[in-house]
């Protein structure tokens, strides 16, 4: 221990001067005493031998060693250049794409031990993530053995004014159980969570804020949130409570400003019965902590028992309801399948480009080991151990790791800056949050580690098995005789490595090929409805308690008044625009379909629009007819369908005058009038979807998007519409006001461009380190034949054939690589193809140009030595030897 | 006479349990105590000497010597003393089992 302290005390360069200073004079005083030096015998080993006791002899030849790596690291820029670049491509890559997964699917919840935090739902036939009504949620709360404690709460968006004076904005909003926080183990920054008794209507409403709310609106203007007031929809809430900065709410994308008791449902909704004792009213998201004695397994069977009991119970609300556990993960990708289809992908293509690059700097390590074995038998033949040998190799790719590792989070760190940036202009703006975070930091810093012990170790302990004495014979080049099984060996390997390069370069640049093809797809793809001279924005009064009638007669006068505004053309309401990311459903049963047993209806895209829609948008009526002014309340009921619509469900059939019966089998039934041309719905590259319009007013419904065909510029409408809609009432939010052409380029074009960049960049990434790859091998393979070549000119090749000697070889290789690649591309491309419908159409071309310009890239890859070794003078070649 | 490994510590050890020495002093006083028998090189002395100070078991202090000389005189520390306790007994359960083996020479000759 002591002995330790000393050593550490030593480290510092002064405690070792002043050490040194007292033991010299020590021995010059003890010489004198002694009578000279003769009766103390050899100092200068005595005065070694002490300085060990506070030296740290392996530490300080670590140090040395490092040095000595850098040394030479730096005598070969090229070289450290290339390994470290390689790397870092690859870690910056590979940490930039697992942190854009993060955000999709993996970050945990920001909750106290999230992996305990069990999701429960209803599942039906069409849904396996149903809501569960109120009085189910309370049946299961309260009989249930399974759980220590669930909550449940209903993500909504609502009209809220931190100030009466201020307009109201539309803020998500959160409504909770009253243990909601304690649950989650959640606690507020300031104030408090809810009381048990916040559940329930009576008293004073209350109100928690999340950070950001309070920041925005209070802190901002010098007021604490606590204690003031908030209004949600025209109701006042007394704010009890701040939620801490890190909680952003159980929902990815959106975090919600508001946490309100969910006993207020009714009254925010003013709604005349309430909506949490409707066992048919589906809107909660149940979440649950296991009690110790139960599994996962356990609790899905009494989930299956209680929603069987339920079912018998209350046939009319519950039929064919039942119940489930997941967990968060599960929940995320059964939401959103193709998120995870994505990731994989992603990451399946990063993880190839570790390995090129790891494969790269582990050929660069080999062709040096090999060319620096003259060196290495000097250092062996003067003393140097094998294990100090393979130490100092080591640590010199521990260097070439590390620096990799460290320029690469820089990378990454760009690459997730940029990918945080992808998000939709919406209000309330939702987020991707793609966030550098340790996590990712680790998973970098174990890549570099993992791949210097790779490639670090065989060519070192390789490169300390060398025959010194033929390797000192015989020059740069490496053993012959003695090593030429290990020059075997070794050459083969290397050999496969450049083509397994070619090979992993291939897929990777097949895929983003067939990426760029759907993606030059969309972008020459003409917008299935039209995007100019055209600004749209949302409102909904029914947040302001207006009674339906109240809020068609608003919508009536919005459209009479937005007609007559100066500048605008035309004007057409819509339950949703194409595209947007707020997509509407409905419910329906066509006629005469057969569905598969225990489904009974589907759930479908779907509009209400008004008469003016199809016309303004420009969308195509195939057959039939668009609804007019005729297809009014107490008029026929009538529908409009897509074609897909039509293929899904009356194939072959004329659908004209089919009927579809709207919410269940029992619902109002509605004529088929016209076939619309399919679009997309929520993203370019959705599969075909079926998809039903309803005319507005028979249909009416409280939230609705108004769309204005501008005379001049769109934007320009902006402010006028805003003031429109005040002059009506100033308490109706406007929002996601925008032209729609913006719309259509943040959907379209921004988000596919980003995702486009990211699978480019990953194929030119591959590309380069596969090319540097197949370049070092060939340049090595050059330096090795310099007497080979030399005797050629010497009897009269000419340089072409010299040139044609080299690159041929490196052709062979890519050629090699490009056969397997094409192996493995048949075995990837079809996955990419299932996992993007609509996106990764593989094309032929991809598999002609991809192969060729390997084949160009490999060639010029392989010139530049060639015509190093055409151009060089046979005599001095030889005589180099 | 060569040392058994690990001695010399013993040895300088209880030179200095009767008072500070200085190096030489150390040296001189081990090789008269074992009347001449044990002449310790100070090339192997002082580099036992500074692993016995980093382990704390001596400590050193310079001081004026008998010939008006400063020098740099060692002491025992507390750690040291016990050290040398120990080292004392391991050292005589070594001769005795070493005696217990060796001493019925007569045997052989």
């Amino acid at each position: 221990m002591m002995s330790f302290w000393t050593r550490i005390k030593h480290l510092s360069p002064a405690a070792r001067r002043r050490e040194e200073l007292e033991m010299r004079e020590e021995l010059e005083s003890l010489t004198a005493i002694a009578g000279g030096r003769k009766e103390l015998g050899n100092l200068t080993l005595a005065m070694e031998d002490a300085r060990a006791t506070w030296s740290w002899t392996w530490l300080e030849s670590i140090l040395g060693d490092v040095r000595y790596s850098l040394r030479t690291l730096l005598r070969q820029p090229a070289f450290a250049i290339v390994a470290v670049l390689s790397l870092a491509l690859a870690i910056g890559a590979n940490s930039a794409i697992f942190s854009f997964a993060d955000a999709l699917l993996l970050r945990p919840l920001p909750v106290e031990n999230s992996s305990g935090l069990f999701d429960v739902t209803n599942t039906t036939p069409d849904n396996t993530l149903e809501g569960m009504s109120f009085p189910d949620f309370r049946d299961l709360r309260d009989h249930n053995r399974s759980f220590s404690g669930l909550t449940a709460y209903r993500l909504t968006t609502q009209a809220v004014a931190s100030d009466p004076m201020a307009p109201a904005q539309i803020r998500f909003v959160s409504l909770v159980a009253g243990n909601f926080f304690s649950l989650l183990g959640v606690t507020p920054s300031a104030g408090r969570a809810f009381l048990p008794e916040e559940e329930s209507i009576v008293g004073q409403p209350v109100a928690i804020v999340s950070r950001d709310f309070e920041e925005q609106n209070y802190a901002a203007r010098g007021r604490s949130a606590l204690g003031d007031t908030v209004r949600i929809n025209g109701i006042p809430f007394t704010i009890v409570g701040v939620a801490p900065a890190s909680f952003t709410g159980l929902d990815r994308f959106v975090a919600p400003s508001i946490y309100i008791p969910l006993g207020m449902s009714q009254r925010l909704a003013a709604a005349p019965m309430n909506p949490l004792e409707d066992r048919g009213n589906h809107i909660l998201v149940v979440k649950g902590r296991l009690n110790s004695g139960a599994s996962m397994k356990s609790a899905k069977a009494e989930l299956a028992n209680i929603g069987a009991e339920l079912e018998r119970e209350y046939a009319k609300t519950n039929r064919n309801r039942h119940m489930s556990i997941r967990t968060e993960l599960q929940r995320r990708i059964d939401q959103a399948p193709q998120l995870l289809s994505m990731a994989k992908m992603l990451m399946g293509l990063v993880a190839l480009i570790l390995v090129i690059a790891c494969s790269n700097v582990a050929n660069l390590l080999l062709v040096r080991a090999r060319a620096r074995s003259r060196e290495i038998a000097i250092r062996l033949s003067i003393g140097a151990g094998r294990g100090q040998l393979i130490r100092q190799l080591m640590i010199e790719s521990l260097i070439v790791a590390l620096a990799g590792a460290i320029i690469g989070l820089w990378i990454a760190y760009g690459g997730i800056l940029a990918l945080g940036m992808m998000s939709v202009p919406s209000d309330p703006p939702s987020v991707l949050g793609v966030e550098l975070d340790w996590r990712v930091v680790e998973f970098s810093l174990l890549a570099a580690l993992a791949s210097c012990i790779l490639f670090g170790l065989v060519p070192a302990l390789q490169s300390s098995r060398t025959d010194f004495v033929t390797a000192l014979k015989a020059g740069g080049e490496g053993p012959q005789a003695g090593g030429r099984r290990w020059a075997l060996k070794w050459f083969g390997g290397r050999d496969l490595l450049v083509a397994g390069q070619v090979a992993l370069a291939m897929v990777v640049l097949v895929a983003a090929g067939m990426f760029l093809q759907g993606f030059r797809d969309m972008l020459t793809m003409r917008p299935e409805f039209r995007t100019d001279h055209l600004i749209s924005f949302d409102t909904a009064p029914a947040v302001l308690h207006y009674t339906p009638e109240q809020t068609q007669a608003f919508y009536r006068r919005l459209i009479d008044r937005a007609r007559v505004m100066a500048g605008v053309a035309n004007v057409a309401l819509t339950e949703a625009l194409p595209l947007s990311p707020g997509q509407t459903i409905v419910t329906v049963v066509p006629e005469g379909f057969e569905f598969p047993k225990g489904r009974e209806k589907a759930v479908e895209f779907g509009a209400a629009v008004d008469a003016g829609f199809f016309h303004l948008l420009n969308i195509e009526i195939k057959s039939g007819r668009a609804f007019t002014d005729d297809d009014r309340a107490g008029s026929r009921r009538v529908a409009v369908v897509n074609e897909q619509f039509v293929k899904t469900y009356w194939p072959g059939q004329n659908p004209i005058g089919k009927r579809i019966r709207l919410d269940s089998a029992t619902g109002p039934q509605a004529e088929v009038v016209g076939v619309a041309k399919t679009g997309h719905y929520l993203a370019v590259n959705e599969a075909p979807a079926p998809f039903v319009y309803l005319p507005y007013e028979q249909n009416p419904r409280s939230r609705m998007t108004l769309v204005v065909e501008s005379v001049g510029d769109a934007a320009g409408l902006a402010k006028p519409l805003r003031e429109m809609v005040r002059s009506i009432d100033p308490n109706v939010p406007v929002f996601n006001l925008r032209p729609v052409a913006t719309l259509y380029e943040s959907r379209v074009t921004d988000t596919w461009l980003n995702f486009f960049q990211m699978v480019g960049a990953m194929g030119l990434i591959g590309l380069a380190l596969a090319s540097t790859g197949l370049y070092g091998l060939i340049a090595y393979t050059v330096s090795r034949r310099v007497k080979d070549f030399g005797i050629r000119i010497a009897v009269g090749a000419s340089r072409r054939d010299i040139i044609w000697l080299v690159v041929r070889r490196g052709l062979m290789l890519a050629a090699a690589g490009v056969l397997i690649g094409g192996a493995l591309t048949a075995i990837a491309a079809p996955l990419l193809a299932a996992g993007f419908p609509g996106l990764g159409v593989s094309s032929s071309a991809v598999y002609v140009f991809v192969p060729l310009g390997l084949l160009m890239v490999s060639a010029m890859a392989s010139y530049m030595p060639a015509r190093r070794a055409a151009g060089m003078d046979p005599l001095q070649a030889l005589r180099n030897e | 006479m060569d040392l058994l490994q690990g001695t010399l510590d013993m040895l300088v050890l209880r030179t200095l349990l009767t008072g500070s020495l200085h190096g030489y002093g150390i040296a001189k006083s081990i090789r008269s105590t074992s009347n001449e028998a044990l002449a310790i090189e100070f090339g192997s002395l002082y580099p036992a000497l500074k692993r016995l100070e980093a382990k704390g078991w001596i400590a050193s202090k310079w001081e004026m010597s008998e010939h008006n000389r400063r020098a740099k005189f060692y002491r025992l520390t507390v750690a040291g003393r016990k050290h040398l306790v120990q080292e004392h007994s391991k050292w005589a359960d070594f001769v005795d089992a070493v005696g217990r083996i060796m001493n019925p020479l007569s045997e052989v000759k």
